[in-house]
């Protein structure tokens, strides 16, 4: 255990050094923040909805606080398998998959708070409707951070996916293609969850990809009332199941028929 | 029984290649990397794996150290199978891959040394005295705080080596370990090696090129090549085998010496005063053929030697056909 943690902070050390990135991720984060606010208090100008404007608006600016969270593979694990340097992993007498977990997680976790933390200040005091509004109530803000945090279990174990496939296929752009166009429609990034069809929405939010930040962020607007935290925090657990069970065993069997190329 | 013990061992690789023109399908090919491999080390024992590039080596190494899973055939390295038993048995196995890197890029070595005292749960004190001995012997003291990025190729290798060791595993496989390496610092890890090998008894298997290392340091070498184990004994015998040339550079005192000298004896380098031949005592013998050197004038310097060992080895690939 104790290494994984050592691994997890290693990991986080890394995230650090890069701070000039998440300036450049701040700032264009913040600009799609604003764009994106600005289209939907167009779309109310003309034909209000039933949501309210303050609740889309927040919802953009966690979604946006968030992103790192959401998109972004830690590019030295890949480099990693596609250059043969996972051999030295591979000697480790640790588990490939909590190996790699423990990094994936410090990668997501420090990178979103490294810029989310900053974007939710600066969000915070723009204007009423235009900015991040406070919370519903203080319930729905405590089951809202709890849910993130389930929510940064089951993405982790996305990601850890991607990395079992990039195994086999050796370059991850192919399925990291496929899996963000699925995350970032499915987890509400290009359009709010709370504004797709009834019908549509009892589909999407059952997925994996609405439980990483819709479900959070709705328990802070209050859009989802807080008698309901148990159910999402239950879905959300399930899912982290579901995911790390499958994530495990691709990476088993990766172990069995995997070779390392070259010298 | 012997500490490693290796039967029979087979692996091989599909490598797809390009399609033809005029073919529906890509055409497989099934590269056989290794062909009933046997071998057994002992316990203490430094053994050079050597062999032409592709014969082999590294897909042993990798099979050793638990990374590849064979075809068939069986290996025991102190009564455990890398493969089956991979994570218990890499705690007692260090392994360098000379072109990869096992630090981490952006942070101090130091921070990559206290994650893998950690990962090999590494007591306190035991890790302190041992990074201690390691940062003094490969010279580390000063670029324990620098980014691994920073690092030269042979600072870099260096600290790679400090790695694999710091959990004093009892066998180290180290594949191309001196590439790289100035001088002084290849001098530098083969003492270090010898002194390792001899305190803690450590149990070494080099793969390398460079045939000053194996002559330096491993008493015993093994012979892959096209996946087949084709030597394995000392290194003297196996050069004795091939060994029958010798060289002798002259220095005359008189411009452009007259010499006259039979078709056995072959000319390498003539330049004014200075000759070098080389010639086999077996053709002429090295009487005869110093009487020859010296009817072509005054004689101011000789030396007279062996062949270059990658010569040597070079020829010994070319007669094995490989």
């Amino acid at each position: 255990m104790r290494a994984y943690l050592s691994v997890f902070g290693m990991r986080n050390r890394m995230e650090l050094q890069y701070r000039g990135a998440m300036l450049g991720g701040i700032l264009c984060q913040m600009f799609f923040g604003i764009v994106l606010v600005a289209l939907y208090r167009a779309l109310y100008a003309s034909r209000p909805q039933p949501v309210p404007i303050e609740h889309i608006a927040t919802y953009v600016w966690l979604q946006q606080a968030f992103f790192r969270m959401i998109v972004a593979s830690d590019p030295d694990l890949l480099d990693k398998i596609r250059n043969g340097n996972i051999s030295y992993d591979l000697c480790r007498p640790l588990d490939m998959y909590w190996f790699y977990y423990a990094r994936i997680a410090a990668q997501k976790l420090t990178g979103s708070l490294m810029r989310g933390i900053p974007m939710m200040i600066f969000a915070a005091i723009l204007p009423r409707g235009w900015g991040l509004a406070p919370p519903d109530s203080l319930q729905g803000l405590i089951f809202g951070i709890f849910g993130l945090l389930f929510g940064l279990l089951c993405v982790c174990a996305l990601e850890n996916i991607t990395m079992a496939f990039t195994m086999r296929t050796l370059d991850p752009r192919g399925i990291q293609a496929l899996l963000n166009l699925l995350m970032v429609t499915l987890s509400g990034n290009i359009l709010p969850l709370t504004l797709f069809p009834d019908s549509w929405q009892k589909v999407i939010t059952a997925l994996p990809y609405a439980q990483l930040l819709d479900g959070p962020i709705r328990l802070y607007t209050g859009d989802h009332a807080v008698s309901d935290a148990p159910r999402i925090i239950l879905v959300q657990a399930s899912w982290t199941v579901v995911l790390i069970f499958a994530g495990y065993n691709l990476w088993r069997a990766d172990q069995k028929r995997m070779i390392v190329q070259g010298g | 029984m012997s500490y490693i013990e290796v039967e029979k061992l087979n692996k091989s690789f599909t490598v797809r290649k390009k399609r033809e023109k005029g073919r529906l399908f890509r055409e497989k090919e099934i590269v056989e990397a290794l062909k009933d491999v046997s071998f057994s080390v002992e316990r203490g024992e430094l053994v050079g794996y050597i062999g032409p590039n592709g014969a082999g080596k590294s897909t042993t190494v990798k099979i050793l150290s638990g990374i590849l899973t064979p075809e068939s055939g069986s290996a025991l390295v102190g009564g455990s199978v890398p493969w089956t038993d991979r994570r218990e048995y890499v705690r007692h196995i260090g392994v360098v891959f000379g072109q990869r890197s096992q630090l981490w890029w952006d942070v101090p070595i130091q921070d990559s040394y206290s994650l893998l005292k950690d990962i090999y749960r590494i007591p306190l004190p035991d890790y302190e005295s041992r990074l201690r001995e390691l940062s003094e012997a490969l010279q580390l003291e000063e670029l324990m705080r620098t980014p691994l990025r920073l690092l030269s190729l042979g600072q870099r290798m260096r600290a790679e080596l400090c790695g694999s060791l710091l959990h004093r595993p009892e066998l180290l496989f180290l594949d191309e370990p001196t590439i790289g390496l100035d001088a002084v610092s290849k001098l530098a890890l083969r003492d270090f090696l010898r002194s390792e090998n001899k305190e803690y008894g450590t149990t070494i298997m080099l793969t390398t090129h460079d045939m000053e290392d194996i002559a330096a340091l491993c008493p015993r070498v093994m012979v892959l090549g096209h996946g087949r184990k084709l030597y394995d004994g000392g290194l003297t015998e196996l050069l004795e085998r091939f060994d029958k040339n010798r060289t002798v550079s002259v220095r005359y005192d008189t411009e452009e010496p007259q010499l006259e000298l039979p078709d056995s004896v072959q000319t390498v380098v003539r330049n004014g005063s200075d000759v070098r031949l080389t010639y086999s005592p077996a053709d002429i013998p090295t009487a005869e053929l110093l009487t020859l050197l010296q009817r072509a004038g005054r004689i101011q310097e000789m030396t007279l030697g062996s062949e270059n060992i990658d010569h040597l080895i070079a020829a010994m690939y070319r007669e094995m056909d490989l």
